[in-house]
């Protein structure tokens, strides 16, 4: 009877041992905790410092290909250019899925990419004798510095110019262009990887140190901010003003008819944070912190994201004909884009606040 | 029975008027204070804290607000073009979203692409409707940007001077006192101009500081100091282009205009030089760079309207950290020192039943939006309607904690000379002298309490 007290005594005291509170985080956690700031790294060093790099890369190869316009213009250096300047625009829109930090705060984004072009400036200063050095145009107005002026040269009315209508200004025009170009590029990526802003170490250094955010919350929050911006730039603004008014006039990008690609990109740029992908580069991503925690919310953002990502292939003409003529298609996207901005916007931000409070 | 029916029936009647207390009102626990907009708050603190639509919007005013919100960063370019056209001749920048740097304030420097800081010009005097005497050939303000084949009216230089600020407890603080020199002017100033620097401010919020009632901002004036505190404070009244009427002035650094839509339209055709259907000749008109044709407007009424929907609907940042002891104690001290004499911690908003998210709400604005002297220090000398040479418009603190994220680098007062909020205080004079002097007498602790205060709205 004795021994039988004393079992249950034992297995009384194991049970009530066994009822303590929880204070284990539990599976996973341990691996959240170092997750958290493994996805930090990643972002920085995986996805934003060699996005920037690869732009920076890519300025320098339009770069070369437009002096090699300049020199000989021949069919072959005008195609080259052309190519040279896509794989540029498809690196910077794949970077505007984290439009936040030194891109925003020194305005190298307006410096690059301003839109629309403005013909009736161009046409005057072309038409002049004044200097078109690159210090001539570094202040001169946004809408004749960046992409769209160096794309109307090259590319004309839906890619329709040769090489052989090239005006002598028009070629000291775009070489100073892409030389301010790749100068502002090159000064963006400086901005993450030296002093005096070394904005990577900002992110790195989240929570722990960093003078931008000293919560690691603030910094995936600006992340996650900006994966919803992007969404509403291209679904709501970039996609959806010209699509309502029906108007081509609007869309950006028409000279080499590349808009959809723009658009595309700047998705699979937030599918890449989201993932910690860039190019080869394979590291943690927000996802695999979601995955932990609530696997049914990664699931359905990377199938949300996938679904946006795919939707833009199923537009086969130019944005601006796309909008009177698929115009389903269209919404079909715009819809997808909707979509992953609310599940962004009313799921994975409340997770960062939940589960990320370092 | 009887008796028991008579008891119960006179229970009944005591529960019953027991329940028809007239409600209370909240005891100030009873709020959240983070919601620094009342209902029109957001809860961001990234760089994109300015740029959120309020909370309940209808589908059709949210698709005016997000037309707005395109065209707010609408780039215009020079005239013919299919769209965006009619920038200039002479102007200060080519979008709003250029000095509103994500919906904020923007760069002090006057001129590049990315300048935030314009010049309002005058001669002494003023002109029939109250307001500053425009100055022939140059009008109110200075357009320092041309398109190409123009010239600006002129460039402003910008220097700045250190002068050494000591604390009584030792401690220096260094102020850059900024002098502004108009160079390059395309036809000679007349003697003796006044100038006067205004950098873009923030523009979320202002749905609801539109929406304070008149009575309320009134309430806060005392011209003649009769409460003895050395704060007057007084009302701006201003000329309303498109009512022709003289109506109280809410917005501009110095209260000088009456409404967003007047706001909104006299930066467009100011600052842009895009004509519209409130102010529709050119910034230029009259001068002999100009084309001087009355062919405008160029901007459809719709846009315009679209723009002030879109800032009225700009919710409010929410206040961080309210529980952190420090901003506890550094809230005391602001109102201990009498900061909240002029940046009043809370106003009630006016019922408007067109727009509920700014209607009857219990805001944080930090401001009385009324006029102050604020001394020598930070005086322009130029008088703007009722406004003094030394007099500006009390400015709102809410979201001022979060111009380092929505800017890159914060600039702080009128013209941005302050680069931290600790320089911003030590400018403070005239009526609020005395307010500074007790922040300066403050221990650094306490010092640094107030601070992290106002770094948390």
């Amino acid at each position: 009877m004795k021994k039988v007290t004393i079992a249950a005594l034992t297995i009384l005291m194991i049970g009530l041992a066994a009822c303590k509170k929880n204070d284990d985080p539990g599976p996973g956690n341990d691996n959240f905790e170092t997750l958290k700031s493994t996805v930090l790294t990643d972002f920085t060093n995986i996805v934003a410092v060699p996005g920037y790099s690869a732009l920076d890369n890519s300025a320098g190869a339009l770069s070369t290909a437009i002096q090699n316009l300049n020199t000989d213009a021949s069919e072959a250096n005008l195609t080259a250019a052309k190519t040279a300047w896509k794989n540029m625009r498809g690196v910077w829109e794949k970077c505007e899925g984290y439009l936040f930090g030194p891109v925003e705060d020194n305005d190298y984004d307006p410096n690059m990419d301003t839109w629309p072009t403005d013909y009736v400036q161009m046409d005057s200063l072309l038409k002049s004798t004044n200097a078109l050095t690159v210090n001539d145009l570094q202040n001169i107005t946004l809408s004749l510095r960046g992409y769209h002026p160096i794309e109307y040269i090259i590319f004309g009315d839906h890619g329709n110019r040769t090489a052989a209508s090239i005006t002598a200004r028009q070629k000291a025009y775009m070489v100073s262009l892409t030389t301010d170009l790749k100068t502002t590029c090159h000064a963006l990526y400086l901005s993450w990887t030296s002093a005096p802003v070394n904005f990577a170490q900002q992110v790195v250094t989240a929570g722990i140190g960093s003078t931008v955010y000293t919560k690691k919350q603030q910094a995936y929050l600006a992340i996650v901010e900006a994966m919803i911006a992007i969404c509403e730039e291209v679904g709501e603004g970039k996609m959806k003003e010209p699509f309502d008014a029906r108007d081509p006039s609007i869309v950006e990008s028409p000279y080499s008819g590349n808009s959809v690609s723009d658009f595309k990109d700047n998705i699979i740029g937030l599918q890449n944070v989201y993932l910690g992908k860039f190019g080869a580069g394979d590291g943690k991503g927000i996802n695999d912190l979601v995955a932990v925690k609530n696997i049914a919310l990664d699931n359905k953002l990377q199938s949300q994201i996938t679904a946006a990502v795919n939707s833009f292939d199923n537009i086969s003409v130019f944005y601006e004909l796309a909008i009177i003529s698929q115009r389903p298609q269209c919404q079909q996207t715009m819809t997808a884009l909707a979509t992953l901005k609310g599940t962004l916007e009313d799921e994975l931000k409340p997770f960062i606040i939940q589960y990320i409070q370092d | 029975m009887k008796k028991l029916f008579v008891i119960s029936s006179m229970l009944f009647i005591v529960i019953l008027f027991t329940m028809c207390n007239k409600a209370g009102v909240f005891a100030d626990s009873g709020y959240d204070e983070r919601l620094s907009g009342g209902i029109a708050t957001v809860f961001d603190e990234t760089s994109k804290s300015f740029g959120h639509q309020v909370t309940g919007l209808n589908e059709r005013d949210g698709i005016v607000h997000g037309l707005g919100d395109g065209a707010f960063e609408k780039t215009f370019v020079s005239a013919p073009a299919p769209i965006n056209s009619g920038l200039g001749p002479v102007f200060n920048n080519v979008s709003c979203i250029s000095c509103h740097h994500n919906d904020g304030k923007g760069t002090p420097t006057a001129g590049f692409v990315n300048s935030s800081l314009l010049f309002r010009l005058s001669i002494p005097g003023t002109d029939v409707n109250g307001g500053p005497l425009a100055i022939n050939g140059f009008g109110g303000q200075l357009q320092d940007v041309s398109i190409f084949g123009k010239q600006p009216e002129a460039t402003v230089n910008i220097s700045y001077t250190n002068e050494i600020v000591t604390y009584p407890d030792g401690a220096t603080v260094t102020l850059r006192k900024p002098t502004y020199t108009l160079i390059n002017a395309y036809q000679a100033l007349p003697a003796g101009y006044l100038i006067s620097p205004r950098l873009a401010p923030p523009v979320f919020g202002v749905g609801l500081l539109e929406n304070i009632p008149e009575a309320t901002i009134l309430s806060f004036a005392d011209e003649n100091d009769a409460d003895g505190d050395g704060i007057s404070g007084r009302p701006n009244y201003v000329y309303n282009p498109y009512t022709n009427q003289t109506e109280l002035g809410r917005f501009g650094l110095k209260a000088n205009t009456p409404n967003l839509l007047v706001q909104v339209a006299s930066a467009y055709n100011q600052d842009m030089g895009i004509t519209n259907y409130v102010f529709s000749k050119e910034s230029s008109w009259g001068q002999p760079q100009s084309d001087n044709l009355n062919d405008d407007p160029e901007l459809p009424d719709s846009t315009i309207n679209n723009v002030v929907f879109y800032i009225k609907t700009l919710a409010v940042p929410a206040r961080r950290n309210v529980t952190d002891p420090d901003i506890i104690k550094g809230k005391q001290l602001f109102t201990q020192i009498n900061c909240s004499g002029c940046h009043k911690p809370l106003v009630q908003t006016g019922i408007n039943v067109t727009l509920r998210s700014v209607s009857n709400q219990r805001i944080q604005p930090f401001t009385d939006l009324l006029l102050h002297d604020m001394g020598d220090g930070l005086a322009d000398n130029r008088p703007d309607f009722l406004a003094t040479g030394k007099e500006w418009r009390t400015t709102p603190l809410w979201g001022i904690g979060l111009f380092a994220k929505t800017n890159g680098t914060p600039f702080y007062l009128h013209d941005g000379r302050a680069r931290t909020i600790e320089e911003a205080i030590l400018w403070h004079g005239g009526e609020a002298e005395n307010i500074k002097q007790r922040f300066m007498q403050l221990s650094k602790t306490d010092r640094t309490s107030l601070l992290k205060f106002i770094q948390s709205l």
